[in-house]
């Protein structure tokens, strides 16, 4: 039985409503007065793991056609991105990066025992690395897929095997721009996370990627909560896995 | 004014006494600011930046890259010194450098084997 269940977390109530609200902090961002810049007072690291094709472009790729000329397209996609953002008067730079994983027959998974029959070793030793730093873990599923959403409990599998006990966990309903397409009810997911102690819930879409923003915000909202902001200038690098399933092609 | 006064008298404003950036570095397309004020330091270096704009009519079998040589930077040692910038995958030992919002690019330039430099084309970006 895993003890993380049982550890008694922040009440869960808020997570539902997360999606609905306009985010205050890129708002009062655009608001504020000039004021004159300061460096980031925490830099956290985000890696978003996930399967090539059906839904990685969703939450962090919008690979436009004016990126780069037709010839060079095709060679080249978004490795990293540093994004700032300001949450509880703190600047946060985040470094939020992409990996894109193996493309394989049926079910993309990145870990679990299905994965090893189709990824390269390098693979399963970068996930397993990746779980072990995390403090932030963003579980997606996709609303228009029910196996994205079946899946779930394999993917907390892992977090469970891999990931610290002390992670905040974030489930994420993706593609809210599909309404007409939705399988997933938003009370699934709500009643899915409300299961796991601590797990917050919210709904997103890629599309006009503002709910984006959110996911990460919540995230490092949650675990800035836990650390003391008290002590000055902590340059402390933490991994915050979205673990990004969006099943078959 | 010729072209190259018109634009060495549009240069000074944006450096200041001490060689930085007096402006914040934003994306020529979606606003997304790039750097803040200060933070980056002006340096020459002839850098080869792939054009921003599709070309019509360039097949994807079409070897050649179109592009500029352009030799005016912004140059910050330590990628998190940037606000928002996004990187590309390698090509060859370079990464190029493009907006985290829109990722309209290339804007910039940074090469592996130098791991405290990175280039912000003037060119292809805002300044305010």
């Amino acid at each position: 039985m895993d003890p993380r269940y049982d550890i008694p977390r922040r009440a869960a109530g808020g997570g539902g409503g997360g999606s609905a609200n306009s985010s205050p902090a890129l708002g009062a961002q655009s608001r504020r007065r000039k004021m004159p810049p300061r460096p980031a007072d925490f830099k956290l690291q985000i890696i978003i793991i996930g399967s090539r094709g059906v839904g990685k472009t969703s939450l962090m790729e919008r690979f436009t056609d004016d990126t780069f000329c037709e010839a060079c397209k095709s060679t080249v996609g978004v490795d990293f991105k540093i994004k700032t953002v300001e949450l509880r008067g703190k600047k946060i730079r985040l470094q939020i990066c992409l990996t894109v994983t193996h493309r394989g027959k049926g079910r993309d998974y990145l870990a679990g025992s299905t994965v090893t029959l189709h990824c390269q070793e390098r693979f399963n030793s970068i996930t397993s690395a990746y779980y072990r730093g995390a403090k932030g873990i963003v579980l997606v599923y996709d609303i228009t897929k029910q196996e994205t959403f079946e899946d779930l409990p394999k993917w907390m599998k892992m977090i469970d095997k891999y990931a610290s006990e002390e992670a905040e966990l974030l489930l994420v309903g993706n593609k809210l721009d599909c309404e007409t397409d939705r399988i997933i009810s938003r009370q699934q997911g709500e009643r899915f996370a409300s299961r796991i102690s601590g797990m917050r819930f919210c709904e997103a879409s890629a599309k006009d990627n503002f709910n984006v923003d959110e996911i990460f915000l919540k995230l490092v909202d949650d675990i800035l909560s836990k650390v003391r902001l008290n002590v000055p200038e902590i340059h402390f690098t933490q991994c915050i896995h979205c673990l990004v399933h969006f099943g078959s092609l | 004014m010729d072209q190259e006064s018109k634009e060495s008298t549009d240069r000074s404003s944006l450096v200041s006494d001490d060689g930085k950036n007096s402006k914040s570095v934003l994306c020529q397309r979606c606003g997304s600011k790039v750097l803040c004020p200060g933070t980056a330091v002006l340096a020459e270096k002839e850098l080869f930046l792939p054009s921003m704009r599709k070309k019509s009519g360039l097949s994807s079998t079409e070897a050649s890259v179109d592009g500029d040589t352009l030799s005016a930077h912004w140059f910050v040692d330590d990628m998190y010194t940037f606000e928002n910038v996004g990187f590309t995958k390698d090509v060859g030992r370079i990464k190029y450098l493009i907006c985290a919002d829109c990722e309209i690019g290339p804007i910039g330039w940074h090469c592996l084997d130098d791991k405290k430099s990175f280039y912000i084309a003037l060119d292809r970006v805002n300044h305010a």
